[in-house]
């Protein structure tokens, strides 16, 4: 749910929450996303605050409006999220782990050498 | 469709001036935020758009009217204040009856339910009510009436919390239903900011900013982190607000960093949060560079 005390906008975490309906699979493919007047009562805010987090899915085409009868959850996109949210947060990852082998001076072979190993343990095929 | 128009407006009071050369378009069925704060002429601004008072020079219109003495205006809008009198001899029932001759739209279930759940009989008169019940009667009236243009001057002084957290939600159900242009005065910008589309931030006499909330919650960003890493960020004229415990500094600053930026501060150990709506209005209209912490020092 919703944290006014957080510091994410509230029409960030109103697009995280459709997302997150969306990932779960509470909303399928061509299925009704609700409303921005429906998403301004669920959480207590202005229905163009509301509207904001849902322009911010229709951007990224994760859903696609029909005229005059709503917002609906395009084909495509659970999969375009999966991969976003993969690619995103996995990029993170590596992010912070080439920080902290900088930080333990480990070169990049070695790094790579220490990826490969935890790769056979955990039963990986090798190259 | 504008509502209201204002240009190159000027308001004094003798000698006293209260905003100098104001200007803003107020779009139809916004609820905007009326924000400043004491004494910087938030009630001042509300009277004179519901004709209450006439402004010194500048043009004001409402409706594409003049608002002063301006019957179109009047029976157009509704004011909501604490000092709302009525007749002593009417009940709160009397006065409903009065409200849905005057009131085109008026909503008389939407009154009495409203009246009922919040504890008024319809038989009392209004001027027995305490300060915070008395609130409740006239925010009612404010929302029954569904004027195109309804304004609320601090409508929850007074209100408990558990009121003026129904009161904001009453308003905001109803205004989903029948939306209309609605001015909501607060210092409380806490309270309100998820209620609303738009701010207008009053300070100095002159519109400090007007626009979207979000758009204020993005303007700004905190930086937090030591003096050290912070030094090359702490000079900028950006920065709006600066505290500082020992060598630990905290930085409310203009937003013109890209997410790439954020990405390198947050791996040199710079803490980077978002900024509240209230935060950038506490960081813009009080002291820059030290406030009451430097009282102490």
């Amino acid at each position: 749910m919703l944290e006014a005390s957080s510091s994410k906008p509230i029409y960030l975490q109103i697009a995280d929450w459709l997302e997150n309906e969306i990932l779960e699979g509470t909303l399928s493919a061509n299925d009704k996303v609700h409303s921005q007047y429906q998403l301004a009562e669920i959480f207590n805010v202005n229905p163009a605050t509301a509207g904001k987090g849902i322009g911010l899915l229709l951007e990224k085409e994760i859903v696609y409006k029909r005229r005059g009868l709503g917002t609906f959850v395009s084909e495509e996109g659970h999969e375009k999220l999966l991969a976003e949210r993969t690619e995103e947060r996995l990029q993170k990852k590596i992010n912070a782990l080439l920080e902290e082998a900088k930080r333990l001076q480990i070169d990049y072979e070695e790094l790579l050498q220490l990826i490969e190993k935890s790769h056979r343990q955990q039963g990986g095929e090798e190259n | 469709m504008t509502v209201i128009t204002c240009q190159n407006v000027t308001k004094s009071y003798r000698s006293y001036n209260v905003l100098n050369d104001i200007q803003f378009d107020i779009k139809e069925n916004t609820l905007t935020g009326i924000i400043g704060r004491n004494g910087v002429g938030k009630t001042t601004l509300m009277k004179m758009i519901a004709g209450y008072t006439e402004v010194d020079a500048g043009k004001l219109e409402v409706f594409s009217e003049n608002p002063f003495n301006n019957l179109i205006v009047s029976s157009n809008t509704v004011f909501i204040d604490d000092t709302m009198t009525f007749p002593e001899s009417m009940t709160i029932q009397d006065i409903f009856k009065e409200c849905k001759r005057f009131f085109d739209r008026w909503d008389n279930q939407l009154a009495t339910r409203l009246s009922t759940y919040s504890g008024l009989h319809p038989k009392t008169k209004p001027y027995i009510l305490s300060k915070g019940k008395r609130s409740i009667f006239h925010a009612i009236i404010g929302i029954a009436s569904r004027s195109p243009l309804t304004i609320f001057d601090e409508p929850t002084n007074g209100m408990d919390a558990v009121v003026r957290k129904d009161f904001y939600r009453a308003l905001l159900k109803d205004y989903i239903a029948h939306p209309r242009t609605i001015l909501l005065s607060s210092h409380h910008i806490e309270e309100i900011e998820n209620l609303l589309e738009d701010v207008l931030l009053i300070h100095n006499q002159t519109i400090l900013f007007h626009g979207s909330i979000t758009d204020l919650q993005e303007r700004f960003i905190t930086l937090m982190g030591t003096e050290q890493k912070l030094g090359n960020y702490m000079d900028s004229d950006d920065v709006i607000a600066l505290q500082k415990i020992d060598s630990y500094v905290t930085l409310t600053m203009k937003n013109r960093f890209t997410e790439q930026e954020f990405e390198v501060m947050r791996e040199n150990g710079i803490h980077v949060s978002n900024v509240s709506a209230n935060d950038a209005y506490v960081a813009l209209t009080g002291k820059s560079k030290g406030g009451i912490d430097d009282v102490f020092n």
